[in-house]
């Protein structure tokens, strides 16, 4: 999947401090290979292996060894990598622009940009976010919370009382990552959640309206992104609902391909949602711990009634 | 005037090898949940709510005990039907 320069400056214009010295109107270009490269050899006059759907990269070494060509060396190696169509060239360490690499940049219509980061350090977070800007995404409804280290996606009809639930979950000094629709984005094993940007660390309270939540509880109610655990679905309360009894083995689903366990919580009248999803979500921290109290205390019983059935 | 309450009581014997572990009473409190009447299940002097899985828990249901349901409701019988099939089947252990 090909990705624009216009959206990789959009999504990592900050986290880069990236900025545009040419090429406004040609962000449109795509690039197609979604890694860097780093220009050297090339410069040196070696095309035959050139990565030229990659942005280049120009670091230290680059500019270093530009500056000990002649200019006319210098103009027609660089015309040389222009000619290949890349997709962009970037100026690492806020390097002010060679004036014949600008002067080619236009001439090939090709954006120039540039960073303040070390080439290292922006080639590492500039690779992770063409990877998060193509890796698998998907947008579900369900509120998004981080309580203890774990990711708990809530999800329920409407009017259940999700964010109710949020809210009261927050009051506990967890913290709130997306209310109501929440953003997916699969990142190698796993999946990280956050909430679109428009609506970030806002919630809606029926009857109350819309809410800045750490304006009202503070930062540490908030978190921009978070893993995703276990998925805990609210459901009315049915009797005859086919719940989870004994949490031996929790149902699973699948998110971005991957397999999630899942909890359905009926919710009556009365009953402290709130407090049934901490405890569920601190009984999945005591598994990962290697603690699973429901298996245990059922390995005991099991062990019981065999000895008594031998008498 | 309310009729009386209909009461029916039934033996049971545990078949399975692993007895009423967390699984089986997991079935047995699924199947009575869906009866409106009181289902309780136990021995001489000892009973507990068939609704209950910790209850179910405590009742030391091994291979070979015997458990005595008494269920009391206008649909106990078919309560009784369904809680008769868990146990003969061996609640689909074995």
């Amino acid at each position: 999947m090909a990705i624009t320069l216009k959206e990789l400056l959009d999504a990592g214009a900050e986290r880069l401090s990236l900025e545009l010295i040419w090429g406004e109107g040609r962000l449109d270009r795509e690039i197609e290979e979604k890694a860097l490269n780093r220009p050297g050899l090339a410069l040196t006059g070696f095309f035959q292996y050139f990565a030229q759907r990659r942005l280049q990269v120009f670091g230290l070494a680059e500019f270093t060894y530009l500056k000990s060509l002649s200019s006319e060396d210098r103009v027609a190696r660089l015309r040389e990598m222009f000619e290949k169509k890349v997709p962009g060239v970037i100026i690492s360490r806020n390097r002010n622009p060679l004036p014949e690499l600008r002067a080619l940049a236009e001439e090939y219509e090709t954006p120039l940009l540039r960073s303040a980061m070390i080439t290292s350090h922006f080639i590492n977070e500039c690779t992770l976010i063409l990877e998060e800007l193509t890796a698998p995404h998907d947008r579900v409804q369900g509120t998004m919370l981080e309580i203890m280290g774990i990711g708990v996606l809530l999800q329920g009809q409407a009017g259940i009382g999700k964010s109710e639930t949020a809210l009261s979950l927050i009051g506990r000094g967890y913290s709130l990552v997306a209310d109501d629709v929440t953003e997916m984005v699969r990142t190698g094993g796993r999946v990280m959640a956050f909430a679109h940007e428009m609506t970030r660390y806002h919630m809606e309270i029926r009857g109350v309206g819309i809410v800045h939540v750490p304006s009202l509880y503070g930062v540490s109610a908030i978190r921009r992104d978070a893993m995703l655990d276990i998925v805990i679905n609210l459901h009315p309360y049915k009797n005859d609902a086919d719940e989870e009894r004994t949490g031996i083995q929790p149902d699973e689903i699948e998110v971005l391909g991957l397999k999630f366990p899942y909890y359905s919580l009926p919710v009556s009248p009365g009953r402290d949602m709130a407090n049934i999803v901490e405890a569920t979500a601190l009984n999945y921290k005591l598994k990962l711990l290697g603690h699973d109290a429901a298996k245990e205390l059922d390995e005991k019983i099991i062990g019981r009634f065999l000895r008594k059935a031998a008498k | 005037m309310m009729a009386d309450k209909k009461t029916i009581l039934r033996e049971f014997k545990v078949l399975n090898k692993f007895g009423i572990h967390a699984r089986p009473a997991a079935l047995l409190v699924k199947a009575a949940s869906k009866f409106s009447c009181e289902i309780f299940i136990g021995r001489a002097g000892e009973e507990v709510s068939a609704k209950s899985i910790m209850g179910l828990l405590t009742m030391e249901g091994h291979q070979g005990s015997r458990l005595v349901v008494r269920a009391i409701g206008e649909d106990a019988e078919a309560a009784l039907v369904e809680i008769a099939e868990l146990f003969e089947k061996k609640f689909f252990e074995e």
